[in-house]
C-alpha cells in the first residue's frame, strides 16, 4: 500500500487543526503528496467538534480519501462522531485520560490503543501539548516512513514566533509521543505494510493561498476586500505579500466598496482582484455589470459556502453557479471558471487574469470552502513557461487620431487607455454609450454595442473554452462535475473501473461561456449521464447540460447531489454510481437519505 | 510647460443639465480651479456615481469614470491607491453621496485618500424627476404626497463628525468663492470635501438662488480652521449656511500610509526580491 490516511479529531481549541497542519507540511516537505481536509465549527472555541483528515501518498490524489487508517480521538465525542470513518482493521488511538474502555459493535473490527496522552503531555510540557504528543505517536507508528526530523523542523517553523521554551516543550511532547509509540505500542501489519517512495520537491499550500499566489504571479498589484469566511485567507495573505512587491491591499467597508475599488484600480491600469463568499458576492452583482459595461478587466473570486443568506459560513457548497452566470442584471459577457483542486486554484487564477485582461471583462472564479481551506501539494512553478497576458493598450504612436475607446472592432476588443496617457482621455461608464463614450439610447448604436461586447467572447470560444475528459471514449456512462467535486468523481471513475464499469468523466474548464461543442461531443453517444454537484438543484445540469443536449434525446440523466455541508468522497460517488447503474433511480441526494448514507465530518 | 485655460477642460459634449441648474457653476468653478492649478487633463480623472450632477465627467476633457449609483468614492479610492500620480476629483449629488453611498463617505474620511469630493446638493432626486433626498426639507413630492416623514441630514456636520480632513461649503450662486474653495480642496493633501448648495430649477422650490442667498454668511474671519468643535457650532447654527473653509487638518494620507506599509514590508528584503522569492514559503 502506498498511501496513509490519518484523521485527528477533538474539540475545537485542542490543537486539532495545528497538528493536522504540521503533519501535512512535514509529509509534503518529506517528498510525499498530501491532500487534507479540515472541518471546524464556526465558533473558534467552545463545544464544537473538529476534525482534520490527511492523505499522504506516493502519487497525486484528488481527495482526502474516505476511510482512514488511523484515527486519533482526544475525547469520547470525537470517538463517537468519527469512528465510522475508520477502516475495518484501522487503528483507533484514544486519550485514555479522557476516554474509557471502548466496547460494542463499532469497535469490533478495529485495533484500539489507549494512550494517556494528557498525562504524557503534562509530564514533559503542558496539557496544551496533547496534539504534539499525538503526532509523535503517529510518527512513531509509521516510523518506516522517515519523517521524524521533518516533523521537528515543522514544529519549530510553526512556533517560530514564540519563545524558545515553547518550541522546546512542543518538540519534547512530540518526542515523548514518538518514544511511547516505539517502545510501548505493538505495530500492526496494516501500518507496517505502508511504504511510499518520495516523488520529488513540491510546494504545499491551501486553495486560498494558491489563489492569492496565482494572483501575484499573474501580475495582480491591487486587492480590495472585506473579511468573510471562508475567503479571508486570500486577503490576509495578500495583505502580507502584496506590499513586498509594491502592491496595495485595501480593506474596505463592505463588498460593494471592495469590488468598485478594484474596478477603479483596474481602470487606473493595475491588475486588480477582490475575493469574497456568497453574501459578499451577492452584494457585488451590480458592480460586476459595471465592469462588463465599461469593459474593465476585473477578477472576482467567490469562495463558495452554504447559502442562502448567511447559510453555512464554514461549510462548502457549489450553489453560486447560477448567480455567477446569470447574477448580474442585463446581458453582457463575463467569464466563469472553477478550480478543481489546489493546484488548479493557482492555474485558474492566472487564467482568470489573462482572460480578464485579454477580453476586458469581469472573470468570476468559483472556488469553495472545500478546496479553499484544504492544503495540497502543488507542482513547482516554472516561471519561464507561464503565459501572462496584459491588456491591449492604446498606442498613440500607431493611432494618433482621436482616441475611440470603444471602437467597434472585428474582435470586439478595443485598445484601452489608462489615466496618465496623453491623448487617451475617455469616460468609462455604466451607461450604454457610443464608441466615443457618450451616453446614448440610439437603437442602432445600442444594437452595435451589445453585439460588440458579446463578440469578444465569440472570438474567445475558439481560444480557451474547453472541457477535460477522463476515462475511455467508448464508455456509455458519462459523469459530469465541476469545481471541487471533480476530484471525487475522477477517483470514483477509477474505482468503477476496478469493478468493471466503463465510465467517462467530463469537467468543463470554463463554466461560462459553456464549452458547448465539448459537451455535445461528450453527450453524443452516452446512454446514462450522471451529474455530481454540491447543491440541491443540480445547477450545472439545468443551466448547462440540458441546453447542450440537442443531439441525443435518449440519454437518461441522474443526479448525485449533496448539500448537507459535508464533502462528497470518492467512495460516496462510487456507491451512488453503482446504485444508479443497478437500479437506475433518478436522483440521489444525501441529507434525506437513510442514515447509512450520511457521512458527517 | 503647457498652461491650461479653463476652456481646455471643456469637452465637446454639451451639459445635459436644465437651464439655471446650479451644477453649471460647479463645472465652471472646477474648470477654473483646474486651470489655476494647471492640472494636466491627461493626469486627471473625474469620478462620479449616478444622478444629474454625476453626468459631470462627460462634460470635461479629463479622464472620467461615470460609475454606478453611490459608488464614486470607492472607485476613486481604488484608482488613487493604485495610481497615485493621478489627480482624482470625485463629484456627485446628495442622494448619491448621503443616501445610497453614505457609508462610503464615512470610510473615505477614515482612509483620508488624497482626493477631492464635491457634492452638488440640490436637496432632491432630480434625475428621477423629484423625490425626497436625504437633504430635502419638508417637502411634498410624488413619494411624499401627504408629508415627509424623515429628518434631513447635515452633510457638513457629517463630514466634521467623520473627521474629514478638509471641509468646505460653497454656493452655486458664488462661482468666484466656489473656484477658490475647490482650488484649496484639490491643493489639500488628504480627503477634501466641498459641499455645494446647488439649486434645482425644475423639481425643488425649497432651494432657490434667492432663498440660499438669504441664509448664507461667510465663515467668520476669526474662525479657527483646526477647531472641529467650533466648526460644528457654526454648522449647527439654525437658519444660517456658513460658506468657506470650515475645517482643515494636516495628517498622513492613505497614500502615505500605503507607502509606509510598503516600506515596512520591504525593510529586510534583498534588492532583487521578486515574486519568485515569495513562492519559497510554500516549499
Amino acid at each position: 500500500m502506498n498511501e496513509l490516511i490519518v484523521r485527528i479529531a477533538g474539540t475545537a481549541g485542542q490543537g486539532v487543526i495545528s497538528s493536522g497542519d504540521i503533519f501535512s507540511l512535514a509529509a509534503a516537505r518529506s517528498g510525499y503528496y498530501v491532500t487534507t481536509y479540515r472541518s471546524f465549527p464556526s465558533e473558534i472555541r467552545g463545544e464544537g467538534q473538529c476534525a482534520f483528515q490527511l492523505r499522504i501518498s506516493q502519487e497525486k490524489t484528488y481527495t482526502v480519501g474516505h476511510f482512514s487508517d488511523v484515527l486519533v480521538a482526544f475525547n469520547q465525542k470525537a470517538v463517537d462522531v468519527n469512528v465510522k470513518h475508520l477502516k475495518s482493521g484501522g487503528i483507533l488511538l484514544v486519550d485514555s485520560d479522557e476516554v474509557g474502555e471502548l466496547s460494542g459493535e463499532s469497535f469490533m473490527e478495529i485495533i484500539k490503543y489507549y494512550v494517556p496522552i494528557t498525562t504524557i503531555a503534562k509530564d514533559v510540557a503542558s496539557v496544551k501539548a496533547k496534539n504534539m504528543v499525538s503526532i509523535g505517536l503517529i510518527a512513531g507508528l509509521i516510523s518506516q516512513i522517515p519523517m521524524k526530523e521533518q516533523f521537528k523542523n515543522d514544529i519549530r517553523r510553526r512556533y517560530a514566533k514564540y519563545s524558545e521554551e515553547i518550541i522546546d516543550s512542543n518538540i519534547k511532547a512530540f518526542e515523548a509521543g514518538y518514544e511511547y509509540a516505539s517502545s510501548k505500542l505493538e505495530r500492526h501489519d496494516n501500518l507496517n505494510n505502508i511504504s511510499m517512495s518520495k516523488s520529488g520537491e513540491k510546494l504545499i499550500m491551501s486553495g486560498n493561498e494558491a489563489i492569492a499566489l496565482g494572483a501575484l504571479v499573474a501580475g495582480c498589484r491591487f486587492y480590495s476586500g472585506y473579511p468573510i469566511t471562508p475567503a479571508t485567507e486570500i486577503m490576509e495573505w495578500l495583505a502580507r505579500e502584496l506590499p513586498k512587491v509594491g502592491g496595495v491591499m485595501l480593506q474596505c467597508e463592505d463588498e460593494i466598496a471592495s469590488v468598485t475599488a478594484a474596478i477603479g484600480a483596474s481602470y487606473g491600469g493595475t491588475k486588480a482582484m477582490t475575493a469574497t463568499s456568497g453574501p459578499g458576492f451577492s452584494l457585488m452583482s451590480e458592480a460586476i455589470g459595471l465592469a462588463t459595461m465599461s469593459e474593465i478587466p476585473l477578477v472576482v473570486v467567490d469562495v463558495q459556502r452554504g447559502g442562502p443568506s448567511t447559510g453555512l459560513p464554514t461549510k462548502s457548497e457549489q450553489s453560486d453557479l447560477n448567480m455567477a452566470i446569470y447574477g448580474t442584471h442585463g446581458e453582457g459577457p463575463k467569464i466563469v471558471l472553477a478550480p478543481m483542486d489546489v493546484q488548479d486554484c493557482f492555474i485558474q487564477t492566472i487564467n482568470a487574469f489573462n482572460y480578464a485582461e485579454q477580453y476586458q471583462v469581469p472573470v468570476i472564479l468559483l472556488s469553495d470552502a472545500a478546496v479553499g481551506q484544504r492544503r495540497e501539494c502543488v507542482d513547482l512553478i516554472n516561471f519561464d513557461s507561464l503565459k501572462i497576458v496584459n491588456r491591449l493598450k492604446h498606442d498613440r504612436t500607431k493611432d494618433a487620431g482621436l482616441y475611440v475607446r470603444y471602437r467597434n472592432t472585428k474582435s470586439g476588443i478595443s485598445p484601452i487607455a489608462t489615466p496618465g496617457d496623453e491623448g487617451g482621455a475617455y469616460v468609462a461608464t455604466g451607461l450604454e454609450h457610443t464608441e466615443l463614450c457618450n451616453p446614448t439610447s440610439d437603437p442602432e448604436i445600442r444594437k452595435m454595442m451589445v453585439e460588440k461586447r458579446f463578440r469578444k467572447l465569440e472570438t474567445a470560444t475558439h481560444e480557451f473554452i474547453s472541457a477535460k475528459k477522463y476515462g475511455p471514449d467508448d464508455a456509455k456512462i458519462g459523469i459530469i462535475s465541476w469545481g471541487s467535486t471533480t476530484g471525487a468523481v475522477l477517483e470514483a471513475v477509477d474505482m468503477a473501473k476496478d469493478s468493471g464499469y466503463k465510465i467517462q468523466a467530463l469537467y468543463p474548464r470554463t463554466l461560462y461561456p459553456l464549452p458547448q461543442e465539448w459537451l455535445q461531443d461528450f453527450l453524443a453517444d452516452k446512454e446514462i449521464v450522471i451529474v455530481v454537484e454540491h447543491n440541491y438543484t443540480a445547477q450545472l445540469l439545468h443551466t448547462l447540460v440540458y441546453r447542450c443536449n440537442s443531439i441525443n434525446k435518449d440519454i437518461k440523466f441522474f443526479e448525485i447531489l449533496k448539500y448537507d455541508g459535508s464533502i462528497l468522497s470518492a467512495r460516496e460517488v462510487y456507491d451512488r454510481i453503482d446504485k444508479i447503474i443497478r437500479q437506475q433511480s433518478l436522483r440521489y441526494t444525501f441529507s434525506n437519505d437513510t442514515t447509512e448514507h450520511q457521512y458527517k465530518f | 510647460m503647457t498652461e491650461y485655460k479653463p476652456n481646455d477642460y471643456k469637452s465637446a459634449v454639451k451639459p445635459s443639465w436644465c437651464p439655471g441648474c446650479g451644477d453649471y457653476s460647479v463645472l465652471n468653478a472646477l474648470m477654473g480651479a483646474m486651470a489655476d492649478l494647471n492640472l494636466n487633463p491627461a493626469d486627471t480623472t473625474i469620478v462620479s456615481g449616478i444622478g444629474c450632477s454625476s453626468r459631470f465627467p462627460f462634460f470635461t476633457s479629463t479622464y472620467g469614470f461615470h460609475s454606478i449609483h453611490g459608488r464614486a468614492l470607492p472607485v476613486a479610492i481604488g484608482l488613487k491607491s493604485a495610481n497615485p500620480k493621478i489627480n482624482v476629483i470625485t463629484v456627485g449629488g446628495d442622494g448619491d453621496g448621503f443616501s445610497i453611498g453614505g457609508n462610503h463617505f464615512i470610510h473615505a474620511s477614515r482612509k483620508n485618500p488624497n482626493i477631492t469630493y464635491i457634492v452638488m446638493d440640490n436637496e432632491i432626486y432630480a434625475l428621477t424627476k423629484g423625490q425626497n433626498s436625504p437633504t430635502s426639507h419638508e417637502i411634498v413630492t410624488k413619494v411624499s404626497p401627504y408629508m415627509s416623514v424623515e429628518e434631513r441630514v447635515n452633510p457638513v456636520m457629517m463630514a466634521l463628525s467623520f473627521n474629514t480632513s478638509f471641509v468646505a461649503r460653497g454656493f452655486s450662486g458664488d462661482v468666484v468663492q466656489l473656484k477658490d474653495l475647490i482650488t484649496q480642496a484639490i491643493s489639500h493633501r488628504g480627503f477634501s470635501f466641498v459641499h455645494v448648495l446647488s439649486p434645482c430649477m425644475q423639481y425643488n422650490d425649497k432651494i432657490t438662488y434667492d432663498s440660499v442667498k438669504e441664509k448664507i454668511r461667510p465663515v467668520p474671519e476669526n474662525h479657527n480652521l483646526s477647531d472641529r468643535i467650533a466648526g460644528m457650532q457654526l454648522v449647527l447654527e439654525v437658519g444660517t449656511y456658513y460658506t468657506g473653509v470650515i475645517y482643515k487638518q494636516e495628517r498622513p494620507t492613505l497614500g502615505d500610509k500605503l507607502n509606509e506599509v510598503k516600506a515596512k514590508s520591504q525593510a529586510n528584503l534583498p534588492v532583487d526580491f521578486s515574486v519568485r522569492d515569495i513562492v519559497k514559503q510554500f516549499s
